[in-house]
């Protein structure tokens, strides 16, 4: 059986995860602490990749970086191809689950007692220190489970993936398209293989989380 | 030296207040709301006014003007908030230490050693704030805003979230605590026996703006207003007409007595005849002129006047009465003129559960009038 979906599926979900958090805790933390002009405005921003189709997302992500919408063009210019190749599907797992890393992160730094960052800055912390060692200490939890649903959501990302990356074996088709194009074939046996891994490592996953949220100071 | 004058305006509620201290304890007193913890707030910098100045030991904090606004971590400033602010995440130890993250590891743990042996922490070091009693956490808040070595201590209501019981013992633990310490202080309370007891100068706020700083006798003594007098808490604030006044003595028109007061010579306050005017009566300086001593003449007894008791309450040593003028008309204070308290022993002996109409007298020097 091949493999290479599965493969490809933790790699792409992987480095998704790691930029959601990236570019998804400064925003949790801007919507959790700040009050500016346009913050109702970038709230509604962040939730639309939940609420909208997925193929709707990628068929706007996919002007946005074909050969011929704006990003694209400069990418290839500067010698990089994005629309569909594996980075794409990067792009299209890291769209459709931000949201989860940025609402769960919000939602653990506003339960943050306010009073705590105060006093560390009182005691003589920088506000990089006050984040690492006051704020992400007691909101890990909510960062982490964001992390993991985010993770679940990458892995099972199917519609905008579709789109932007194209279902091209062997380069870009990833577990969900790979269980998809299987059942298309009457190859249930490897479509039930490749679901039942899914099924796996999803609910290894979710268990561990509960798990993790029932510690406590 | 602690100088503020700072006005910070929020919708519905403008911060307008100034007052110095020495280096010695200060007291903010007042209700909820009166803006106490936002002036703590703008001393440690975590909240910027509008306008005016900060300045601590020579050290402009704060200077509108001049555009000068120290980040609080630039302040050095000892704060125990409210509710103590404990990080639950970090043990005893390393909350006292989080300030000193700064120094060496050996001089970090020598300093951290130093103040858990000094509050008495040293046995709870490695638990953590959760299983702490309140009085061990006020004092491992106390300890953590210490060790950084604070050029001034702010402590908002520090003992607000304890018992009662435990609440006295550790109100005068503190007081030996911060008068033993040398470090300027501020602390934050709207109980006027805890500002007493903890702090050397008064500073009575109301509503945004401070309406009196005083010693701490001088405002219990002398309060500067029918305002203080009442945020305070002090029985029996009377209202009544200027009959005459001189520098020495005011003389009062109140339910038909004429009282004579005391003007104090400092004051020199000399209201026109005819004028309103406020004054109060301490409850325990009213006295009861006992029957079996013959009448009361004019060389023991002042303001001389004949009540009834419509009320009483017992609070253990002493008995509260209430007591109604016979003079005609509305009484002063609802179904009462006058709030009387009387040791239980004289309670006892005066058997005053059983006689209910009393001559009462206050002495001139204990009419206290209220300037307008």
């Amino acid at each position: 059986m091949d493999l290479f979906p599965l493969a490809l599926s933790l790699r792409v979900a992987l480095i998704a995860t790691a930029l959601t958090l990236l570019l998804g805790i400064p925003v949790a933390l801007l919507l959790a602490r700040r009050r500016f002009p346009g913050r109702n405005l970038l709230e509604a921003v962040v939730v639309l990749p939940l609420v909208l189709p997925p193929t709707v997302l990628g068929y706007y992500l996919l002007l946005l970086i074909g050969r011929r919408g704006p990003v694209g063009a400069a990418l290839a210019a500067a010698g990089l191809e994005l629309a569909f190749t594996w980075r794409a599907a990067v792009l299209a797992a890291a769209v459709g689950s931000i949201a989860l890393v940025i609402k769960s992160a919000q939602a653990g730094f506003e339960s943050v007692d306010h009073q705590l960052e105060q006093a560390a800055r009182t005691l003589g912390r920088s506000e990089w220190s006050v984040f690492w060692s006051v704020t992400l200490p007691l909101a890990w939890r909510a960062v982490l489970a964001g992390a993991v649903l985010a993770f679940c959501r990458a892995l099972g990302e199917f519609g905008i993936t579709l789109m932007v990356a194209g279902n091209i074996p062997g380069r870009t088709q990833t577990l969900p398209l790979a269980i998809y194009d299987r059942v298309q074939a009457y190859q249930m046996d490897e479509a039930n293989a490749l679901a039942l891994i899914a099924l796996g490592v999803v609910v290894v996953l979710v268990f561990g989380l509960s798990r993790l949220a029932r510690l406590r100071y | 030296m602690v100088s503020v004058a700072i006005t910070k305006r929020y919708p519905g509620f403008t911060l307008d207040v100034r007052w110095e201290a020495d280096r010695s304890v200060v007291g903010l007193f007042g209700p909820s709301g009166a803006g106490k913890t936002l002036t703590l707030q703008c001393l440690a910098g975590l909240v910027t006014p509008d306008a005016g100045t900060i300045v601590v030991d020579g050290r402009v904090f704060f200077d509108a003007a001049a555009g000068v606004n120290l980040p609080p971590q630039r302040r050095r400033i000892g704060y125990v908030f409210q509710g103590y602010a404990l990080f639950p995440h970090l043990s005893v130890e390393d909350n006292v230490a989080f300030g000193l993250h700064g120094l060496p590891r050996a001089e970090r743990r020598r300093r951290t050693g130093d103040v858990l042996e000094r509050l008495g922490l040293a046995a709870l070091a490695r638990r953590f704030p959760r299983g702490l009693s309140g009085g061990q956490r006020q004092r491992v808040a106390l300890g953590r805003a210490l060790a950084i070595d604070p050029a001034l201590l702010l402590l908002d209501e520090p003992l607000s979230a304890l018992d009662a019981p435990l609440r006295r013992a550790l109100r005068d633990e503190l007081r030996e605590t911060l008068s033993g310490l040398g470090t300027a202080a501020v602390v934050v309370t709207h109980d006027v026996t805890e500002a007493y007891r903890l702090a050397d100068r008064i500073v009575v706020y109301e509503d945004g703006r401070v309406i009196q700083s005083a010693p701490r006798a001088q405002l219990l003594w002398q309060p500067a207003s029918e305002a203080v007098a009442r945020i305070m808490g002090l029985a029996n604030v009377l209202h009544g007409t200027v009959l005459k006044s001189t520098p020495e003595r005011i003389q009062i028109g109140w339910r038909g007595q004429t009282l004579e007061a005391v003007n104090s010579p400092t004051r020199s306050y000399l209201p026109a005849p005819g004028s309103p005017i406020a004054f109060f009566v301490r409850p325990e300086y009213v006295r009861l002129i006992r029957k079996d001593r013959g009448a009361p003449d004019a060389a023991h007894h002042m303001n001389v006047m004949a009540a009834r008791i419509v009320g009483e309450a017992d609070f253990g040593t002493v008995w509260a009465l209430r007591l109604r003028l016979d003079a005609p008309g509305e009484p002063a204070q609802g179904d009462f003129d006058l709030e009387v308290e009387v040791p239980h022993l004289v309670y006892e002996i005066l058997e005053i559960e059983r006689d209910r109409r009393w001559q009462l007298s206050i002495h001139r020097g204990s009419i206290h009038v209220l300037p307008a």
